[in-house]
């Protein structure tokens, strides 16, 4: 990554920003968190007594009304902030004092600015037509109330997130759609693989989470202050090497909210939540905030190229490790899930690529948001139709008796693969262009990841739409209701012209007072470059017709199989990479501590009593219950503390 | 050496046998017993000390109250006292190798930091009556207070502990 | 005996003692708190037993909002001292106490959780108009007698008078200025709380096991604290904490005595704060004391054992940090890490407790590794604040444990509590929120507490012992979050859990924990700014 050196960095383009305060219609932009936060609480605490009370009949309509309503608000605030001048753009209010001591002082505030209101429009956006859509998704579900309070406490939760002036009130949020993800993905409890996917969400981004907090404990260290303005200002002043780690870590808490190499594993368990969540939170928002902690954090990224270099070979290594493992998957929403991880690779890629590259991972973050929570209400649509079944070696020849499904999710197939005119065409072509631009490898990663998902996306239109029929016999598909299509209508005319961002470059400018700007001249003329992925594109949808649509589709997944798609089902040994790592020594010392306090303990706990004895045989039972083992280990701790002390002296 | 010294050495390994015996002793009432001698012998430092109220408050209290306690507590909870009646344990040789290196330890650390000193017996008069008496109902008047809210809390929780019948 | 002595006594003047000088309005709130527990027991003597226990929680009751209000007046009134670090107020009744800013809020804190704990005491509608103290102790637990005493609805009302002295000890602890004080307060915070473990009316075998053990182990563990004073009084000659400072910091030699001392001042107070490796005792008297004991005694405890460690090793042992920093840094690297995995394999609701407070005590170690001064947080007050949000949490969890119950008593073994949300989910989600505390889930004061014990450790420069409490409660959160889930989601097993219908005692300290734990978390800035501008020790 030689090239990357010789970027010199501007930091002083949009550390000079400064957020004015709020007044008149930005005052009132703490509505867009209360109102779904009031929901949620309502939905949730509320109305415990009855199984049936009103807010069991009517709470899905509420947590919808609550999530349109924040949406509103969100856009009186865009066109407000359309009418403010460049230079006022960012704007703060301040709610309360959170916390105070001595010179470090953190305020609950709401920093809107271009960035937040394009994130604050994605989210409620997209977010309301999943809660129109999960009405009738989740129509016969007896727990549905439930279902629109963990949506409702997501959306506030998220908008927290993005709206924060201040790291720490940023980590409330992102701990707060961590759990609505942890809820969510568990909803269905009664399965275990769901409570088992939740459980592993759960613990891989605790690792995430554990880069943020370090990170934000270093800014706190450092600068004295954990305000995402001001530590943009002090970084700048600080030593290259705390700019690295700040980097490091922050990247760190970013692969485990945007599942990220090597914290890649948990998304694709995480498709055992209902689809309406794996589209708004595993697909258009959520997972996409790590792409956001690196953009906001662009002064941090500016000061350190082993940091942005780092977050490039992230990008470039996920973007194919999920368009592999999107080929070698036959349940739809694994192959789509695949496929999400390998677009945010392309966003980390471009955020990995500095100013020239912030605005576009933004542009592909938001075109993504569309036309993958289209093609995941689709594939929920699908399987709605299919009695839940989710295997695509059982679909086939799906659209004439599902032709809105159809008509949408081929929308969103043209537009993740690039088509041209579609927004994903627009925005894909832009990063791999400054990819190329910036380093070639980077570029080349980007632009094979392109032909991939061209062929992988094939294959999953033509098991699922054409072909013969493949279904079971008791299935009889159907076209979903019109709650259902209706916001899959929407999201499919917007894949198609989300592109229209980048007219005349609105959203680069439109971004610029946030992120910088940058421009790196190509070799070639931009249209070669197009022409390239284009031609690419169409090779790996070509393939993908001679491999599916030309064959018969064996029933059950074949056997025989070459080593990549051996590999790319098996999520490409994520797991078992964890295991040896992480599991297994965690499980030992666990069953260890199991053993130490032997009475506190029946078999029933963890079932893993009864495996101590091999891997704990030698080990002395700590917790025996008797007051003169306690008092022995009190006397060998006291023992050890006096000649350590005694030690320290005479070393 | 003067005679002074030489009563204070034969005291130390009056006492030093005793609490020997008092750990060895394979009967619990003969335990009981040498604990008397070797609480007698550490009173007599304390006189040797010309720490006199000490060396009283010891005898009544450790010999005269503690020791007697320990015996009724001994014959009202029935223990068996006969011969081997205070082995315990089979940790026996762990604990005396416990015991003796916890004991070197001490001693070296006592050693380490007193090794030295030398106390001039006609100069010293912290044990007197009036020198504590000061010390306690000055200095120390509040502790010496609240050390009393102890001795009424123990005395609650003894009649808690141990009350019958209807009140 | 020497005939020189015999002339020294004899031939003395009767020279008259001098009258102690004491200021009793600066004491008073500790004055008042063991006049109440003298009181109590004069009630005890007197009152008629029908009237007995109702009497007995009206002297409790005033006698420590009483005692609150002194402190709040001594607090007001102390003079700002300036010095190498700011400070207020200082030493008094003869340089036994050293009442200064942070032990008056130690104390304000103290006497807050002491009136939470005569609350849940109180309660008697759980158990059909009986508390949760045993009718009485002396009879054996199955036998008719037990059945008389409980049919004649005898109780102990003695806890209160007990409770009162304990709470004196724990304000004596947090503030005494010298080794000899800090040993008599031990013993008086100790001894009430030995008995009152043995009380509880259901599992009483239990109950007498966790008694027997703590006091067995408190008594080892205090025979350790008086060795050290021994060996320190050796080293600095005197047993005030500004004697032993000075004769630190001037080297006089003797080092190993010293240190020998300090290791074993240290052991005493470990155990207390139940820190490992001196921790054993934690869950078997935490599951075997009744309820509301336990309540009492995690939040009491721990705060008064923590503020009186801060006060030795910052005031006495300060001269000598890098000496005992060390072994600080590696228990509370041990300790967080143990309760945090122990934790997770728990499946009793005290025993989970119990090891999640063994955990709190890591995270207390590691504010201690903090600055003793300077205008950011301090370990001071980092540790102060911590010890109100855990204090408060804890009292809240234990008094919802108070009242999960089934056929037995309490129940609480963690399955049985599967589908409290169903049944109360009032209660489900209090504990829920005491639950996302201990787990330092921001928005409550778990997270700020967390948050400023460790900024204050790395502002200390323990950057490591900050990432160790990170990772440390990641793995706790996890288990947390798992129980959470349980109380909501999983299915009850058989009929579920039962919620007793308490009285407004219990419903009360659950309302006022769960606002304590929330606003310390929403608004944390008054608590704040009053234990910074406690300030730092004076000696």
């Amino acid at each position: 990554m030689t090239s990357m050196s010789s970027i010199v960095l501007a930091a002083s383009e949009h550390a000079d920003v400064v957020p004015v305060a709020a007044d008149g219609v930005f005052s009132w932009m703490w509505l867009l968190v209360a109102i779904p936060a009031v929901s949620a609480a309502i939905l949730l605490i509320g109305d415990g007594a009855g199984d049936h009370g009103p807010l069991d009949r009517f709470g899905h309509l509420l947590g919808t009304a609550a999530a349109i309503a924040s949406f509103v608000v969100g856009v009186v605030g865009f066109v407000a902030l359309l009418g403010q001048d460049v230079a006022e753009r960012a704007v703060t209010q301040d709610l309360w004092t959170w916390m105070q001591v001595g010179g470090f002082d953190v305020t609950m505030s709401v920093y809107y600015d271009q960035l937040s209101a394009l994130f604050v429009l994605l989210i409620t956006g997209v977010g309301s037509l999943i809660h129109v859509y999960s009405i009738g998704y989740m129509a016969h579900d007896p727990r549905k109330r439930r279902f629109f309070g963990f949506l409702n406490l997501f959306i506030a939760a998220m908008l927290v997130l993005v709206l924060a002036g201040d790291y720490l009130v940023l980590f409330l949020g992102w701990e707060g759609v961590g759990l609505a993800s942890y809820l969510l993905i568990g909803f269905w409890q009664e399965k275990r693989s769901a409570a088992v996917a939740a459980k592993k969400a759960f613990i891989v981004n605790r690792v995430g989470d554990l880069g943020l907090a370090l990170g934000i404990m270093l800014m706190f260290a450092q600068f004295g202050t954990t305000n995402i303005h001001e530590v943009g200002l002090n970084v700048t002043n600080a030593s290259q090497s705390v700019a690295t780690a700040l980097g490091l870590l922050l990247l760190l808490g970013a692969c485990g909210k945007s599942a990220q190499v090597p914290l890649q594993s948990w998304l694709l368990d995480a498709m055992e939540g209902p689809t309406p969540v794996s589209a708004l939170i595993h697909a258009a928002t959520m997972v996409t905030a790590g792409v956001y902690l690196v953009v906001r954090s662009a002064a941090i990224y500016d000061l350190s190229e082993v940091a942005r270099t780092a977050v490039v070979i992230v990008g470039c290594v996920t973007l194919l490790f999920g368009a592999w493992i999107g080929c070698a998957k036959d349940d739809i929403k694994k192959a789509l899930a695949g496929s999400t991880m390998s677009q945010i690779g392309y966003m980390m890629l471009a955020a990995g690529l500095g100013p020239a590259g912030y605005a576009f991972a933004i542009f592909h973050l938001i075109t993504h948001g569309f036309f993958k929570a289209n093609m995941f209400l689709g594939a929920g649509s699908v399987m709605h139709g299919m009695n839940d079944d989710v295997d695509m070696r059982h679909y086939g020849a799906l659209r004439k008796l599902m032709p809105l499904t159809f008509i949408t999710f081929a929308m969103g197939y043209l537009a993740i693969i690039g088509f041209p005119g579609f927004s994903g065409f627009f925005s894909k072509d832009r990063i791999i262009e400054s990819a190329f631009a910036t380093n070639f490898w980077a570029g080349l990663a980007a632009l094979l990841g392109a032909g991939v998902t061209a062929f992988y996306m094939t294959r999953v239109m033509i098991l699922t739409f054409f072909g013969e029929r493949r279904w079971r016999e008791d299935v009889h598909p159907h076209e979903s209701p019109k709650i259902m299509t209706v916001p899959l209508i929407v999201l499919a005319a917007l894949s198609v012209v989300g592109g229209a961002l980048t007219f005349s470059d609105w959203i680069e400018d439109w971004l610029t007072p946030v992120t910088g700007s940058e421009h790196h001249e190509l070799g070639v003329p931009a249209w070669v470059i197009t022409l390239i992925i284009v031609a690419v594109v169409a090779v790996g949808a070509s393939l993908a017709y001679v491999l599916f649509a030309r064959r018969d589709v064996p029933d059950t997944a074949p056997q025989q199989v070459s080593v990549f798609t051996r590999a790319g089902r098996a999520d490409l040994y994520g797991d078992a990479v964890n295991e040896a790592v992480f599991m297994r020594p965690g499980q030992y010392l666990t069953r260890s501590l199991v053993y130490v306090d032997g009475t506190g303990i029946d078999g029933a706990v963890t079932g893993t009593a009864e495996l101590v004895g091999d891997g704990a045989r030698g080990l002395r039972r700590l917790q025996t219950g008797f007051v003169r083992t306690y008092a022995a280990e009190i006397f060998g701790g006291a023992l050890v503390l006096v000649l350590a002390l005694l030690a320290v002296n005479l070393a | 050496m003067t005679a002074v010294t030489v009563v204070f050495a034969a005291m130390g390994l009056v006492a030093l046998v005793s609490a020997f015996l008092v750990v060895t002793s394979d009967q619990i009432i003969h335990a009981a017993l040498w604990l008397v001698v070797t609480l007698g012998a550490v009173a007599g430092l304390y006189v040797l000390l010309a720490a006199e109220l000490v060396a009283w408050v010891q005898v009544l209290i450790y010999m005269g109250s503690v020791v007697v306690l320990l015996l009724f507590a001994l014959m009202l909870t029935r223990t068996p006292t006969g011969p081997g009646s205070a082995t315990v344990t089979r940790n026996q040789p762990l604990a005396t190798v416990v015991a003796g290196a916890t004991t070197v330890a001490l001693g070296a650390v006592m050693w380490a930091g007193f090794g030295g000193e030398v106390i001039d017996e006609d100069e010293v008069r912290v044990g007197t009556a009036a020198r504590l008496g000061d010390a306690i109902f000055r200095t120390w008047v509040l502790p010496f207070e609240v050390l009393s809210v102890v001795l009424l809390a123990a005395l609650v929780g003894a009649i808690v502990l141990t009350r019958r019948g209807e009140r | 005996m020497s005939a020189v002595s015999v002339q020294a006594i004899v031939g003395a003047a009767p020279s008259p003692i001098e009258a102690p000088d004491v200021d009793y309005a600066t004491i008073s709130p500790l004055l008042i708190i063991l006049g109440a527990a003298v009181l109590g027991v004069l009630v005890e003597a007197f009152v008629p037993r029908a009237y007995r226990f109702v009497t007995q929680i009206a002297v409790a009751v005033v006698g420590v909002v009483a005692a609150f209000v002194a402190t709040v007046v001594v607090g007001a009134g102390l003079d700002t001292v300036d010095g190498e670090v700011t400070g207020r107020g200082g030493p008094t009744a003869m340089g036994s106490l050293s009442v200064d800013g942070p032990a008056v809020v130690t104390w304000a804190m103290l006497l807050f959780f002491g009136l939470l704990g005569v609350l849940l005491f109180a309660e008697r509608r759980l158990d059909g108009g009986l508390s949760a103290f045993t009718s009485q102790a002396s009879t054996p637990p199955g036998s008719a007698d037990e059945r008389h005493a409980t049919r004649l609805r005898i109780e102990h009302s003695e806890v209160f008078p007990l409770a009162m002295f304990a709470l004196g000890g724990m304000m004596f602890f947090a503030s005494a200025n010298d080794l000899l004080g800090m040993f008599v307060a031990l013993e008086v915070l100790s001894l009430p709380l030995y008995l009152m473990c043995g009380l509880a009316r259901r599992r009483r075998l239990l109950s007498q096991e966790a008694a027997m053990k703590y006091f067995l182990l408190g008594a080892f563990s205090s025979a350790f604290f008086l060795y050290g004073i021994a060996m320190v009084y050796g080293y600095a000659g005197s047993f005030g904490l500004a004697e032993i400072s000075t004769a630190v910091s001037s080297q006089i030699g003797g080092q190993n005595l010293l240190l020998a001392g300090m290791a074993l001042i240290l052991v005493g107070l470990l155990f207390k704060v139940a820190a490992v490796p001196f921790h054993a005792w934690t869950p078997d008297v935490y599951q075997g004391a009744p309820t509301p004991v336990t309540a009492f005694m995690a939040a009491g405890t721990k705060a008064a054992a923590f503020v009186a460690m801060l006060r030795i090793f910052f005031v006495a042992f300060g001269g000598a940090r890098w000496d005992w920093a060390p072994a600080v840094w590696a228990i509370a690297i041990i300790t967080m890490l143990f309760g945090a995995i122990a934790s997770i394999a728990q499946t009793d609701v005290k025993r989970m407790l119990a090891y999640s407070s063994i955990a709190h005590a890591g995270f207390l170690l590691v504010g201690m590794a903090g600055l003793t001064s300077g205008d950011g947080v301090t370990s001071v007050s980092a540790v102060l604040f911590y010890l109100v949000a855990y204090g408060a949490a804890a009292i809240g969890a234990f008094a919802v444990v108070t009242l999960v119950r089934d056929a037995g008593g309490e129940t609480t073994h963690l399955g049985r509590w599967a589908g409290l949300g169903k049944e109360s989910p009032v209660l489900a989600v209090a504990f829920t929120i005491f639950l996302l505390s201990f787990a330092g889930i921001p928005l409550t004061g778990g997270f700020i507490s967390k948050w400023s014990v460790f900024a204050a450790a790395w502002d200390g420069g323990a950057w490591p012992l900050v990432v160790v409490g990170v990772v440390a409660s990641a793995l706790a959160l996890f288990f947390y979050i798992r129980v959470v889930v349980l109380l909501f989601f999983a299915p009850p097993q058989g009929d579920g859990p039962t919620v007793a219908v308490p009285s407004p005692l219990t419903w009360s300290v659950v309302a006022i924990t769960v606002a304590v734990t929330i606003v310390l978390g929403v608004l944390p800035g008054p608590l704040l700014d009053l234990v910074q501008q406690a300030g730092a020790f004076v000696r």
